[in-house]
Parts: C-alpha cells; structure tokens; sequence
C-alpha cells in the first residue's frame, strides 16, 4: 500500500547515466594536441613524484674529474662546471617545479575562489571590497613584490632559524631549503589569486539568478550549503581549465624568479636556476642550457594544450 | 499503511487559525523613476487542507507574492507593508534560522520551469535527500532510501535506479515529478505550487494536475496552485483568487465562480477560455487594453480603465472585497457588482 503507483507515465526509455565530466572526457579524448597535452603533464607529473628515486646519480654529488661532459650513456645530459649529472638535476628540477607550481596554485585557487564565490553571492559591501583587494592586488607588480619579499624577510627568517638552532640544536632548524620553498610559495601565491577570484565572481553573479537557487532557497538550505554543493560546482568547468593553465603560468614563473636568483636557490635544482647557470657558458656546453630550457617550454606547452583541450571539452556550446 | 511511509497525513485542527494568513501585504520594486507597487494591499488565506487557486494574467503579482512569503524575493523587490502568518507565526518577523525550518520542511515549493529548477551537476537522488537531511536529520542511507520511495510515490518507473540520473537525463515531465517529489520530501503542510506546467505539455500537464490531487488527498496537505490557466484547475481546487494588477479582484468556490463570476475581469477571463461549442471561424474573445505598469496604476479601481462596466466611483475610489453570496464565501471587489447584488437582495418579493 505504501507504494502504490500514482499515475503511469509515459517515459520508460532508461539510459545509463551520462555525466557531464564523463561526457567532456569523450570530447578531451578527440582532440589530439590535448591528449599529447595530457600525456606530458603525467609524464611530467611521474617523474616529479618518483623520478629522483630512480636516476643513476645523485643530483648534489659532484664528481670533479668529470665537468662539462657531453651527454653519453652514463650521463644522459653531460654534466655541469661541478661534475653533476644534468639529468638527474633536471628529474629534480621537474619535482622543484611542480612542487611549487601545485601548491602555489592550490593556495591561490583557495583564497581566489573563497572571496570570488563570497562576493559573487553575497554581493554589496563585501563584493566592493573583494574586488577593491582584487584590484590592487593586480595592480602590484610580480616580479617587484618577490623581490621586495625576498630581499626584506629573506635574511630575517634565515637569522632567525639559525638562533633557533642554536639555542635548540634541532637540526630542524639547519634545513634553510624550506625557507626558500616557504618565500616563493608565500609570495607567489599573494600574487595569484586575482585571476581566480574574478572568475569565481563572474561565474557565481550568473549562476547565483538560476532558479535552482532560488528552489534551494525555498528548500531552507543554509547559504554555506547553498554556495559549496549548488553554486561552487556549476562554476568548476571555467575554473578547470583556468588551475590547467595556472599550472603551467606558476611552473615559468618559479623558473623566471629562480633564473633571476630570487627564486628557489641553488645548490636545490630548478629549471630557472640551471638555465641562468648554463647560459654563462653556452657557447662552449649548449647542453647545459638547452635541457633545462627543453623541458620547461614542452611542460609550459603542455599545460597551454591541455588547458585550450579542457575548456573546449567543458563548454559543450563552444564545441563542434 | 502512510505510516510506513514515514508519511501521515496532517490531522485537520479547526482552531480557528487559518494555516495561511496574509494581510494587506505591499510589494515594491525599485526602480532608476523610484519605487513602483507591484503588490497593493493583497488579502489571501488558506485553511488547513484547502486547495486555493490563484489566477491572473501575467505580471499580476501572482508569483511575487507567493516568492515574497518565504522571504525569497530578488534583491531590488521588497515587502513594504503588511504581514504574512503562517501557522500562527509571522514569516516577515520570523529570524532567519527559523524561516529556514519553514523552507522546504513546513512549506514546499514547485517552480514553474522543471527544466532549469534542478541543480544540473547534482544526481537527483542527492537534491531529493538534502532537505531530508537538513531538516530531518536523517542520514545519508535513511535519506536515499525515502528519496527512493518519493520517486515511486510520484511515479517514477524504476526509482531505484533513477536516483542517480542527473536531471538532464530526465524529461521535462519526469523533471516536475522530481521538484514535486522534492517538494513534498519532509512532508509539507502546505505546497506552493507557481505555475508548474507552464513548461509542459498539454497531456503531460493533466498528468501532474492529477499527481497533485492524489498527493494532496493522500497526505491531506493544504496547496496553493498559481496558473494563468483557469480551466487547467478547475477540477482541482477548492476556491480560487482572481488576481489583476496586484489585489485580488475576486475570491469565491470554486463552484461558484463558474456559475456566477461577478468581477468583470473574471468574465471577461473565462469567456476568453475557447470553448467546443463555438464556431470554428469565431474570433476568441479578449481583454481590450492592458494592464497598469507598476507605478502607474490608477487612482481609483485598477481594472477601471479596461472595464465594459466602468463608472465615475470607480475611477475615484478603490473598491474593497465584499462578501456577496451565503455567508459571504464569494467576494468580489467591485462598485458594479456590489450594488447589483445589493439591489437584488432589496428586491422586494426575496
């Protein structure tokens, strides 16, 4: 009695389900620069996550009877003006440069898309001053700000750490490469997160006047259910492809700061440092220079085709 | 047998309290010339277990109001005067934490257009058990299980399997069962009901006017059902409010509005309705004009300037509902109508 049919309809054609995110991956799958996009940044992705255990050499261990050697079976890349193996250094410039760009981006997604969904929804005096920190924000140059990071807090942290370890003798302490990461994670993520913010708000100001918010009003949810399960994932394709892209914007612009020595620091490897490195001698070792500066254009292209892929796959209107 | 169901229906109390009381409630619209009333001074009620039909043409007011009940208003519309009770509680003073008790877990909502009031990235089986969640505290299993049965109670074939569709899975039919089943999820006393077949197809249409129904006498809730489509509710209320320009015009049974409309904008309605027995070259009767703009409605009676029965009083003075048939069920605000009436029961052989 309890399930007692109320009417018959008509429909009874069942289809299995077809969702958005499968249906944008058969249309990703189509298109061939994004696969080979994809196929990079796993690459990539794998060797960042597992590539230093692997390589026949360690990347700090210098070998002073054999500098400037051209590549050859046993060094794959040659080796640099200390006898270090360059390829094994470019595995661990892979993980400096997705360990940065993953977490800058993840903290500047977080705070672009807390205070673009905020204001976007809430509107009036808190969307004024989002879009006023917004604004200056961008209005900052980049390269400036690290720079002003670098140079006023850089020296301070390190004096700081190093009477920590005296006073303690914790050898915590002694890892002054945190420091380094910490600076350019903090600085590069203060200089991120506009783009991010302004894309959540557009996003949210379009979908906020939907009526299935105004049905979930109706349902008594609460706002904070409202924004995260209602409107946050009907703005996620646009920010989908935006965090592809910003992958690839963070991985040249940790290169960029560490190339002009205000970045990641050496003896730590990264693309940026190893290319400012090999560009001193380029005339006599090209290939000090060109493996770094190889793999940071095909990661940069990669994260370029993948992103024109995904928001091709996400817009189903701007497809076909 | 409902128990199972986890569904009873309401017990109808006759306490006096109508379930829904909404007093002289004005709505304005601000705009770049000022504020402009959309709604003036609207009087509506619902009884428990009553079935209350609001007509009118579009921009009347209809949807508005019934919006502006649950405080769910865009953000340059706002009540400006008076209150709206429900259960004895007024919804405008009540805190936000409360009204959102009220949302969803003592009111249910059905939206005109089912194909844009689904959330498109959530599978309809999560959207029908939030509010059972929210309101009822039920957990994830508990709550999956009754949306399950929500989709068979309005039926749904294979409902099962239908909770993890998404809705652009479903068609536009099946997606009004869905709101209707989200609607009535915690059980509602009473189900606002803002044009849900608008959208629809004229046999798929019949279909959800007969959901209701059985819905409505199974669970014994109260529904308020806003059409422009008088015909289409005629079978399925029990009075209905005329509403024009913002007010109500006319409010009777439902029975007695077929037999004896008295506004002139009612007749005027009805006999713009086609009917089978009219010539097939005949033209369709209409409205002359059209309605007043917000902030520019007339001094006196609203309908006065399309009126075939318009006056001097009704250009100067706003006329008030007036009871006019046994016991006053049937009311009408109208100069013209009030004074026939009042004639007849003059008349000296009554």
């Amino acid at each position: 009695m309890s399930t007692v049919p109320v009417t018959t309809p008509v429909e009874t054609d069942i289809e299995p389900p077809v969702s958005l995110w499968r249906d944008a991956w058969h249309r990703l799958r189509r298109n061939r620069l994004a696969v080979f996009g994809l196929i990079v940044v796993i690459i990539l992705a794998s060797t960042a996550a597992f590539g230093p255990y692997l390589t026949p050499h360690d990347f700090l261990s210098q070998d002073l009877g054999a500098r400037n050697l051209a590549p050859s079976m046993s060094h794959l890349f040659g080796t640099d003006d200390l006898g270090r193996d360059v390829f094994s250094r470019v595995v661990y410039g892979t993980r400096t440069a997705f360990l940065v760009a993953v977490v800058v981006t993840f903290i500047a997604v977080l705070i672009g898309v807390t205070l673009g969904a905020m204001a976007g929804f809430f509107g009036g005096l808190l969307d004024r001053i989002v879009m006023w920190l917004t604004d200056m924000t961008m209005s900052i140059p980049n390269l400036l700000l690290v720079v002003v990071i670098n140079a006023s807090l850089k020296s301070p942290i390190a004096s700081w750490m190093e009477s920590r370890y005296l006073a303690t003798l914790n050898p915590i302490y002694r890892e002054t490469v945190w420091v380094d990461f910490l600076l350019v994670f903090g600085s590069m993520a203060l200089i991120s997160w506009p783009p991010y913010a302004r894309l959540v708000r557009a996003q949210v100001l379009s979908i906020r006047s939907r009526p299935y918010i105004t049905a979930a009003q109706a349902l008594g949810l609460t706002n904070r259910i409202i924004l995260m399960r209602y409107v946050v994932p009907n703005a996620l394709g646009p920010l989908i492809v935006a965090v592809s892209a910003g992958l690839g914007t963070a991985m040249v612009l940790e290169s960029a700061f560490s190339f002009l020595g205000v970045g990641v620091n050496p003896p730590t490897p990264s693309w940026g440092n190893m290319i400012s490195d090999g560009l001193r001698v380029w005339q006599h070792y090209p290939h000090l220079l060109a493996a770094p500066a190889a793999i940071l254009g095909l990661a940069s292209v990669a994260f370029s085709f993948l992103g024109d892929g995904l928001n091709d796959a996400l817009n189903p209107r701007g497809a076909k | 047998m409902m128990m199972a169901n986890g569904m009873r229906p309401h017990p109808v109390t006759n306490t006096g309290e109508r379930l829904l009381d909404v007093k002289g409630l004005t709505i304005e619209i601000d705009t770049r010339r000022g504020p402009a009333t959309v709604v003036d001074g609207i009087d509506l009620h619902v009884d428990h277990g009553e079935t209350l039909g609001i007509v009118g043409e579009s921009g009347c007011g209809k949807s508005l109001t019934m919006l502006s009940l649950m405080r769910l208003l865009p953000n340059k519309i706002k009540v400006t005067k008076g209150e709206a009770n429900f259960a004895g509680r007024d919804l405008q003073k009540m805190s936000n934490a409360d009204l959102r008790k009220v949302r969803g877990g003592e009111v249910g909502f059905i939206f005109q257009d089912p194909m844009t009031s689904l959330n498109p990235v959530m599978r309809i089986g999560q959207q029908l058990a939030e509010p059972l969640i929210y309101h009822r505290g039920m957990t994830k299993a508990q709550a999956r299980k009754r949306a399950g049965e929500l989709l068979r109670l309005v039926g749904i074939p294979g409902p099962e399997e239908r909770l993890d569709a998404y809705p652009h899975e479903l068609s536009g039919g099946m997606r009004q069962r869905v709101m209707i089943a989200i609607g009535l999820a915690c059980n509602p006393q009473l189900l606002i009901a803002d044009e849900p077949t608008t959208a629809l197809d004229v046999t798929i249409q019949a279909q959800i006017v007969d959901l209701v129904k059985e819905l409505r006498d199974k669970l014994g809730m109260s529904v308020v059902w806003i059409t422009h489509d008088l015909a289409l509710i005629a079978g399925l209320v029990d009075r209905i409010n005329v509403l024009y320009a913002g007010t109500v015009v006319e409010d009777a049974p439902v029975d007695a509005l077929f037999a004896n409309p008295s506004h002139p904008y009612t007749q005027g309605l009805l006999a713009s309705i086609p009917k089978l027995t009219d010539e097939r070259s005949a033209r369709l009767s209409s409205i002359g004009g059209t309605p007043p703009e917000p902030g520019r409605r007339p001094k006196g009676c609203p309908f006065a300037p399309r009126c075939p029965l318009v006056e001097q009083i009704c250009h100067d003075r706003v006329p008030s509902l007036k009871g006019i048939g046994q016991a006053g069920a049937h009311r009408v605000a109208c100069f013209v109508a009030q004074r026939k009436l009042e004639a007849a029961s003059w008349a000296p052989n009554r």
